[in-house]
């Protein structure tokens, strides 16, 4: 059938074609081409850079492309100052995301309300990953509210009327990533929040509920923005956000990366990925990676890559929490979340840091109907009067009743110390998911040396020589405590040669796919975490 | 030249210094030992290059983010 196109001129809607291409020619120069110098002189990226910088070539379906504020000149389209929001579907390696993003060139990416919002806290980007299911990636630039609002709308708005509602709700349905590429403060720096993950730029990037404006005004501190949100504050010492990146390509690189672990959506399985190493590779190095010497910590990063397939580990918070480490990675190309006590640090001894690092872990996970591997080596909370005064002992147990609340598969591998509650929170305790230890393992209550001074304290100071006695006793508990004796009475499923680690897991990890299939939905929420 | 500061990761004390100012260290060799939660947490030096200064003694407490050595490199 063919169909016979009408010549320019009377009803080819030339006019018309022709003012639609104008303002997609001032949607594509965004804040005009002054703004866009200043912007790039600073060394960041505009919005569609950014957008184009991440998604697949070709892959970007713009969403309100038309919106913004138009200058007419006797009725005529004069010009368009774009919404300082660009939005839309695209796809990352194939698979499709809502993406949208602040345009700091047009009034430094303050809100911007049209019928309906864009982006931000329940905009259309935010309802468009709802509905279809599928990740949302945000690209937050932007300073929030402004009070000169008050003077456009002739009152001031309720702070979050509509819209934080979906915010909350996407975190239970679909990957949630939020990359701070500018300066962040009040609302799109909560938004940033309200995400599974989040990631920073090296000095081009600042998050905090205020600036060093409003912080002088308030409390006469004088800070620079680089002390108040830049990533040593915000990643290192707060983890507000959870990774840093070295520029902005790199961190489209990570974005990449973390969305590559994750599933569509809570009612999908993650993506299995490449078969690139054998299932049953032995790791050599494993066998004498922990040293005999009780008091010698060792490299856990070594033990992981050791175990999971190679090059497929991605950290989460590697600069937050060190006594902790928590990785994405896979296993015969199944996804896993790596949960690792780090003896360098602390000795592994879990701190408030650790434990929320562990917690947001543990929940990301069982979100995503990823398996859990624990690898333990925890000597037990963070003791000491900073440790209680920063309430290590109330988000030690929030993270241990996460853990008993979480119903994905938890397999865990004790590589030498389990003690105590946090030793108890590295397990799944009356399901069929495993434990087994290395030979190296050692397990209780509390470690030996802190509990025999006081469980035998008479005993020992009945003796004439106390120091000899207590030597003694300790002697005779350690051997009694041989993890070989527990698998006897079967406290625990297997002892391992620390080399069969990564061929057993693989079994685990692919049996385990059949139930994970079963728990696929959004999981409920029930109680009250401590 | 360059000069790359050694900070404390964790909170403790200096159990032993194992090298000597002016030293020439390979990337990975161990600089100190701290003692942190009864385990002896080596110091090292992740890039390699000369021991120019030690800011601790044996048996010194360190906190956390402690500078304790500069090497350069």
């Amino acid at each position: 059938m063919s169909e016979t196109l009408p010549p320019n001129g009377e009803g080819s809607w030339a006019d018309a074609l022709q003012e639609l291409a104008q303002r997609r020619t001032a949607a594509q120069a965004l804040g005009g081409p002054a703004a866009v110098d200043k912007h790039h002189a600073q060394g960041r990226l505009t919005i569609r850079e950014r957008i184009q910088g991440l998604v697949d070539e070709g892959s970007f379906s713009e969403v309100g492309t038309l919106t913004g504020a138009g200058r007419y000149e006797s009725g005529k389209l004069a010009g368009v100052t774009p919404a300082p929001y660009v939005m839309g579907l695209a796809e990352i390696d194939g698979r499709p995301v809502a993406i949208g993003g602040e345009d700091f060139t047009v009034r430094g990416g303050t809100s911007w309300s049209g019928d309906r919002k864009k982006g931000g806290q329940g905009g259309f980007v935010e309802d468009l990953a709802h509905h279809y299911r599928m990740p949302l990636v945000c690209l937050i630039d932007g300073a929030g509210g402004s009070v000169t609002s008050i003077t456009r709308r002739g009152h001031s708005v309720f702070p979050g009327v509509h819209g934080f509602e979906r915010s909350v709700q996407l975190l239970g349905e679909v990957p949630v990533v939020c990359a701070v590429v500018g300066t962040a403060a009040g609302g799109p720096a909560g938004r940033a929040i309200l995400s599974h993950w989040s990631v920073m730029v090296q000095d081009t990037s600042h998050v905090f509920a205020a600036g060093p404006p409003v912080v002088e005004r308030s409390l006469g501190q004088k800070v620079t923005k680089e002390e108040l949100g830049g990533p040593a504050m915000a990643v290192e010492t707060a983890g507000t956000i959870d990774n840093v990146a070295a520029s902005e390509q790199q961190c489209f690189e990570m974005v990449q990366r973390f969305l590559s672990y994750m599933p569509r959506n809570v009612w999908e399985l993650p993506p299995r990925g490449p078969r690139t190493d054998q299932p049953d590779r032995r790791d050599e190095a494993l066998r004498s990676i922990v040293p005999e010497n009780r008091r010698r910590p060792y490299d856990m990063r070594r033990l992981i890559r050791g175990v999971v397939d190679q090059e497929s580990v991605f950290e989460i918070q590697p600069s937050f929490g060190k006594a902790l480490i928590t990785c994405l990675a896979r296993m015969n190309g199944y996804v896993v979340g790596v949960i690792a006590n780090n003896p360098m640090v602390n000795g592994g001894a879990m701190d408030v840091k650790a434990a929320r690092k562990q917690t947001h872990f543990i929940e990301l996970c069982d979100t995503f109907h990823i398996p859990l591997v624990f690898l333990v080596d925890v000597p037990g909370f963070l003791v000491g009067k900073e440790a209680e005064a920063a309430a290590t002992l109330r988000e030690g147990m929030r993270s241990v009743y996460v853990g008993l609340q979480a119903t994905v598969p938890i397999f865990t591998v004790v590589i030498r110390k389990c003690y105590g509650m946090a030793g108890m929170g590295t397990t799944d305790k009356n399901g069929l998911d495993f434990k087994v230890a290395w030979p190296s393992a050692e397990w209780g209550s509390l470690p030996i040396e802190g509990g025999v001074a006081a469980a035998f304290r008479r005993e020992i100071e009945a003796s004439k020589e106390p120091k000899t006695r207590e030597a003694e006793i300790e002697a005779e508990l350690r051997s009694a405590s041989s993890p070989f004796r527990t698998a006897e009475a079967f406290g625990v499923e297997e002892i391992i040669d620390p080399r069969e680690t990564r061929p057993l897991l693989c079994r685990f990890i692919a049996a385990a796919q059949g139930k994970m299939q079963t728990l696929l939905g959004p999981k409920p929420k029930a109680g009250v975490r401590p | 030249m360059a000069a790359t500061k050694l900070l404390s990761e964790v909170t403790g004390s200096v159990w032993e210094i194992t090298t000597q100012v002016g030293q020439k260290l390979a990337p990975g060799d161990t600089v100190m030992v701290l003692e942190s939660m009864k385990m002896e947490i080596p110091v090292l030096c992740e890039d390699g290059g000369t021991l120019t200064e030690i800011l601790v003694a044996k048996g010194d407490s360190v906190a956390e983010g402690q500078l304790l050595a500069v090497i350069a490199t």
